[in-house]
């Protein structure tokens, strides 16, 4: 299905994939800032309940690319399909990948005049119509997962990084996406509240849960990523197994990247 | 983290009593104040000295001239035209009524999202005091003080009942937010339908009663002509970016002296109506392309986060703007909004100087051009400017009161 060998590997390792879907296909995707060309023919297909690491420098396109999966930037040429619904400019299509897809930033971003139930409960009345008494409880429900609904009535500002960071997940997960997508969740944080955002993000990769994580966290990625992806310069370079990436690495690019960072 | 102390929920913030700090004797404290703040070196001495000197010279002339240099009787003697001047004697109950209605969305407003404090009764209570001395002196109907005090009645009580409602979120809580919010939203065309239903029409707004109605009218018709306009300018659609930069550059372009000649001579023809109707018109116009930049400002100082995450959960395009990026943008610009109702509050002065209009300071001129009272022209304007800077001052405080309770510059 993929060009790249080390892929087949992964899919191997991990039984729960073997009957899955592919939940999102990217084909040939190209984005262009101006004449900048930030993604340059990104190929990949992500199975349903897949884990995915994307890995590289700064500037390497991985925000780009998983900004384009939710349609905050529109790719410019190739092919997203998300859960069978091609992503173009029909805007039915994109409301509906929206409300499959959640995202995490690396600044949160809550809304700071809203509460913190408020923010979780938005999504759910406004979107999808939910009565607000079923949309609290439901967002509690969300709040306790991540582990802090004594915080419900708090606002944003009133949060360590770490606490607003896991709402910002309970704000994603309340609108039932079937894939999350995480943008360098722990670059903001301090080193001591890094570790209660990974958990979560741990117990939610078990839930089963369809998650592209771009992190530098590379403890995270060995031990929770089903599968490695390294981008440099826009491109899609090498991707593999964690035992693949961190044992025996193939590109040159990637073996530069990873001794500066391990 | 998830183990800290359960704190108060926010809005409410509990600080320690007073006294646990104040150990030591008050005159210890106060003398300690005082060599601190006026005594700290010998050239602070000098510079007190010097400061006291000139601001007890200041005060005793203030003294001098208001309670025995002046004479006040051009200000009782004509409080009526000053006040309401050609507004219908035999409805002057609609403004009272008016006065009653907005006293007590005052009392509603302060018990259901903050509270009178001491400064709040000392400020109403002086105010109160001027009235009556003003309406007492000379005679008048005894009937005016006490509309006045009713109003003021009115006002405390319906503080009074709000304010006793539970503050906790709840159905309760939520349907008095609603019904107050509403009247507020509604206030000024109620407020406008009692004063201009019956016999009186809007030609017949007077005095300081016209100022008190054309200013509200152009900051509330300026606020609403604002947020499209900002909004707009800041579309992505170039065609309504255009029009709305050349409406706010236009608009801003020209003095508001200028406009009020276009409302008394162009405007006439374009829509006609009364020369009132026309100046609020001019006025809304005005204040709106001023306010729509101060918005324009907060649009963009919001950062790109909000709108993305407004998407990233589902959002259409107008809800984020109603839900995420307004409120936020309408909050950070209070500051400048106020600045510019402050603005269109002293500047309806000016409908006297272009239009045959008769607000506060045009019937000032109208009081001492009587033989009898051209000799008090200082006492008139004197007169009108502490009005003026009485409601500028009000307003200020309100805003301060508004920042405060959404928590302006706290993110
Ligand atoms: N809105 C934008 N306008 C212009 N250039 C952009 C924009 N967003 C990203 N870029 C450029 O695209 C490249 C890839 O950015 P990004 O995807 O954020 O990288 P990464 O997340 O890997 O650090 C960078 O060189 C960045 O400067
Ligand atoms: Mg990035």
């Amino acid at each position: 299905m993929t060009t790249h060998d080390g892929v087949s590997d992964a899919s191997a390792d991990s039984d729960r994939l073997t009957d899955s879907q592919d939940i999102i296909v990217a084909e040939n995707v190209d984005k262009w800032f101006g004449d900048f060309q930030a993604l340059d023919n990104v190929s990949m297909n992500i199975k349903e309940h897949e884990i995915v690491v994307i890995l590289g420098p700064s500037g390497s396109g991985k925000s780009t690319f998983i900004r384009c999966l939710n349609r905050l930037e529109e790719h410019d040429a190739g092919r997203i399909v998300i859960d069978g619904i091609e992503m173009n400019d029909d805007v039915r299509n994109l409301n509906a990948i929206r409300s499959e897809v959640g995202m995490v930033f690396q600044q949160f971003n809550l809304f700071p005049h809203l509460s913190v139930i408020s923010n979780i409960t938005l999504g759910p009345q406004k979107v999808r119509h939910m009565p607000k008494a079923e949309a609290q409880q439901l967002a509690m429900q969300h709040l306790e997962r991540v582990g802090i609904p004594e915080q419900a009535d708090k606002y944003p500002a009133q949060l360590s990084g770490g606490q607003q960071q896991r709402v910002a997940i309970a704000r994603a997960l309340a609108m039932q996406p079937k894939i999350m997508l995480f943008d360098e969740p722990t670059s903001a944080l301090d080193p001591e509240m890094i570790k209660e955002v990974l958990d979560v993000m741990r117990e939610l990769a078990e839930s089963g849960m369809t998650m592209i994580v771009v992190t530098h966290e590379m403890g995270f990625a060995r031990e929770v990523a089903d599968r490695l992806i390294f981008f440099d310069e826009g491109a899609l370079v090498e991707q593999g197994t964690p035992q693949h990436f961190f044992e025996n690495p193939e590109e040159e690019r990637t073996k530069l990247f990873l001794s500066q960072i391990l | 983290m998830a183990d800290m102390p359960m704190q108060q929920p926010p809005g409410r913030i509990v600080l320690p009593p007073h006294r646990v700090r104040a150990s030591r004797p008050f005159s210890v404290r106060a003398r300690e104040w005082v060599r601190r703040n006026l005594f700290p070196s010998r050239n602070g001495t000098i510079l007190t000295v010097i400061a006291v000197g000139f601001l007890g010279a200041l005060l005793a002339g203030v003294i001098w001239f208001v309670f025995i240099d002046a004479n006040w009787r051009v200000i009782t003697e004509n409080r009526w035209l000053l006040f309401a001047g050609g507004y219908p004697r035999e409805e002057a109950w609609r403004l009272w009524m008016g006065m009653g209605f907005t006293f007590m969305l005052i009392g509603l407003t302060y018990g259901t999202w903050s509270s009178f404090g001491r400064r709040d009764h000392i400020f109403v209570g002086l105010i109160s005091a001027f009235v009556v001395f003003l309406m007492a002196h000379g005679g008048a109907s005894i009937w005016s003080s006490l509309w006045f005090l009713l109003a003021v009645g009115v006002m405390y009580l319906s503080y009074a009942v709000t304010v006793r409602m539970p503050r906790e979120l709840g159905p309760i809580r939520t349907l008095q937010q609603r019904v107050v919010g509403g009247l507020l939203i509604l206030a000024l065309p109620i407020a406008l339908m009692i004063l201009l239903s019956g016999d009186a029409s809007a030609r017949q707004l007077d005095g300081f009663v016209l100022n008190l109605v054309l200013a509200p009218v152009g900051i509330v018709g300026g606020l609403a002509m604002a947020i499209p306009l900002a909004i707009g300018r800041a579309s992505r659609m170039k065609t309504i970016s255009w029009t709305c930069t050349a409406y706010i550059e236009i608009v801003r372009g020209a003095p508001l002296l200028g406009w009020l000649f276009v409302a008394l001579f162009i405007l006439d023809d374009v829509i006609g109506g009364s020369l009132i109707v026309r100046a609020m018109v001019v006025m809304a116009v005005f204040t709106g392309a001023y306010m729509a930049e101060s918005i324009r400002g907060a649009l963009q100082a919001l950062p790109r986060g909000q709108y993305e995450a407004a998407h990233a959960v589902g959002l259409s395009r107008l809800q984020a703007l109603r839900l995420i990026i307004l409120p936020q943008a309408l909050r950070i610009s209070i500051p400048p909004i106020v600045g510019q109702a402050i603005a269109i509050w002293k500047d309806t002065t000016l409908v006297t100087v272009i239009l045959p209009l008769r607000e506060l300071k045009g019937n000032a001129d109208s009081a001492i051009a009587q033989f009898e009272f051209t000799p008090d022209r200082i006492e008139a304007y004197v007169f009108v400017a502490v009005v003026f800077w009485a409601v500028a001052f009000m307003m200020s405080r309100i805003s301060q009161r508004v920042e405060r309770t959404l928590g302006v510059g706290e993110r």
